[in-house]
């Protein structure tokens, strides 16, 4: 510990700081260590261990094919927001134009703005268009709130790339696709790749966009848990839930190896 | 090809040639600003154009224009209640986030690189779990009856007799708030403690002041940024949010999202579900504005 950390105050801090991780922890370990427990019902202190719950979800038909659809329309998401928020960073760094700030504050808007409120828009504006497919839809509806994210992080790894190396490669004949992709994305690698994995977890996770955009046939994985949640009541729901916690804590790991949580989120 | 490398090298950076690089990848933002311009400002505003007009009894949306759609969120006392109850609780879920989140941003700042990796770990995890899934832990936790954990502990231990009705309240709602936005107040309030001299802190230390003075005199100050970004995004996003109350506010603690949800899919009014939607856009823009006018105008002390 800090020298100048101690003393009752420091105590104090600690004793809060423990109380908090167990507040943060508490309800993830409680649905995981429920979603073994051997009674239809959910009883404290939980009985019994079974692993049946598994064994029904993964035979369930709605909960696979929401996950499928969920894998690939974050997969979708991230491809998207990639295409156009990498070339839209690089623009906003290397390009020379009036008001970079103000496109800058516009194109990180979505983040400001509630997105439920977002979704309520795009639904409007998408059944006037007449269009009817529901994949579509929520693949739009997801890359409006996914690319900010890739433009934010982008930028932050953009920034830090030395100029002078891109010009280097540029006086020396390559291209300037070239240049891009041999001197200036080996740079900024860990900042798209941990923008892209952001946009996955934010897509996959996505409720108030997808509540708008999505119909009785395909409905992404946390609408379906909702329902279930909210009009039947379903034993299997701690078991779901688990599989996306676990799902979550390999892209939280993934992300912390690739460039830090912190740095990804805070930037 | 000799000369044309030394007249490549003799130009002046941000010349002609680099002029060339820069026009080009200005054009690589059009896509992206086409995009969000059609699929996102473009819609915003037509949600607006749709909140100042009426419904007809074919549920086509049309002229007259109207205002009263607004007037009748404040007006009607059952949505004004909604308005005034959504306000309440964001505040308070910040102000309690705020509360928790100093002493855990002190432990982060100042512990062993090791405490901090797990500090962050452990709060930034979350965060990346579904909300529906964190709302149902909360409601497993909550579950009024015997049958829920808290009052199974509680009861076990002796505390209380009878078990407690907290689900289903507003304490729950903004339990399971506090829950899911706690690390965006820890996050920035971790940032801007980061960044103070911790010299100064030292310096008030030697000149004799206790501990809560040095919280209060010197590091409380300092990190005023932080605590506006937290407070900013924390109140944003409880205020827009519909699956925290959803599942555990019941019918009994609604706010405006699932308000807006019910007006659109249920009752099927649109106007006036947009202009609740407007509603909540500008309460969140104006805290924004707000917390933007204080940081840029460098009306708190910026931490050097």
């Amino acid at each position: 510990m800090d020298e100048r950390f101690s003393g009752p105050g420091a105590w104090i801090l600690y004793a809060i700081t423990i109380a908090m991780m167990i507040f943060i922890l508490s309800p993830l370990l409680l649905v995981m260590a429920v979603s073994v427990s051997d009674s239809y019902f959910v009883t404290f202190p939980p009985e019994g261990f079974t692993l049946k719950w598994y064994a029904k979800v993964l035979q369930d038909r709605d909960f696979i094919d929401a996950m499928q659809l969920s894998i690939l329309l974050a997969l979708g998401a991230t491809i998207g927001s990639l295409l156009l928020g990498v070339p839209a960073a690089f623009a906003l760094v290397r390009g020379d134009f009036f008001g970079a700030a103000a496109i800058t504050g516009f194109l990180l808007s979505p983040l400001i703005f509630p997105a439920l409120v977002t979704g309520l828009a795009l639904l409007q504006v998408l059944s006037r268009l007449g269009s009817e497919d529901a994949r579509l839809n929520l693949l739009i509806g997801h890359i409006v709130v996914t690319a900010p994210y890739v433009i934010r992080t982008v930028l932050s790894s953009l920034l830090l790339v030395d100029e002078n190396l891109e010009d280097a490669a540029r006086t020396l004949g390559a291209s300037r696709m070239r240049t891009f992709w041999r001197v200036t994305l080996p740079q900024i690698a860990s900042g798209v790749a941990a923008g892209g994995l952001f946009a996955f977890m934010v897509s996959f996770d996505n409720y108030p966009i997808s509540m708008w955009l999505a119909n009785s046939e395909y409905s992404p994985v946390p609408l379906v848990l909702m329902r279930q949640l909210v009009n039947v009541f379903d034993p299997s729901v701690p078991a779901m839930s688990t599989i996306i916690i676990l799902f979550a804590m390999a892209g939280v790991l993934v992300l912390e190896r690739l460039v830090g949580l912190r740095r990804a989120l805070t930037v | 090809m000799a000369a044309e490398i030394d007249s490549s090298i003799t130009q002046p950076r941000g010349r002609a040639p680099a002029f060339g690089l820069r026009l080009s990848a200005s054009y690589l933002m059009i896509p992206m600003l086409a995009f969000l311009a059609y699929f996102f400002f473009y819609p915003a505003l037509r949600l607006l154009f749709s909140s100042i007009q009426t419904q007809n009894s074919q549920g086509i949306v049309g002229p007259p224009y109207t205002l009263e759609h607004y007037t009748r969120l404040l007006n009607v006392d059952l949505y004004a209640r909604v308005f005034w109850n959504t306000l309440r609780m964001s505040v308070i879920t910040s102000l309690i986030a705020t509360i928790l989140a100093y002493p855990v941003a002190i432990v982060m700042v100042k512990s062993r690189p090791m405490v901090t990796r797990i500090i962050t770990l452990i709060v930034i995890a979350p965060l990346i779990v579904s909300v529906v899934v964190r709302g149902y832990g909360w409601q497993l936790i909550l579950t009024n009856g015997p049958k829920g954990l808290l009052n199974w502990l509680l009861m076990s231990l002796g505390i209380v007799d009878a078990p407690l009705s907290i689900l289903y309240t507003e304490a729950a709602v903004i339990i399971g708030s506090l829950h899911v936005f706690y690390p965006m107040m820890v996050l920035p309030l971790a940032s801007a403690l980061g960044k103070i001299d911790p010299n100064l802190e030292d310096a008030a230390r030697m000149l004799g002041a206790p501990w809560w003075k040095v919280f209060l005199r010197v590091t409380l100050p300092l990190s005023l940024p932080g605590f506006v970004a937290g407070f900013t995004i924390v109140f944003s996003l409880t205020a827009g949010s519909f699956v925290i109350p959803a599942i555990l506010g019941g019918a009994s603690a609604i706010m405006l999202g699932n308000l807006i949800e019910q007006q659109i899919f249920v009752v099927y009014d649109w106007p006036f579900g947009a202009a609740i939607a407007l509603i909540l856009v500008a309460v969140v823009f104006a805290v924004n504005g707000f917390s933007m006018w204080l940081l840029e105008g460098r009306r708190l002390r910026r931490p050097a």
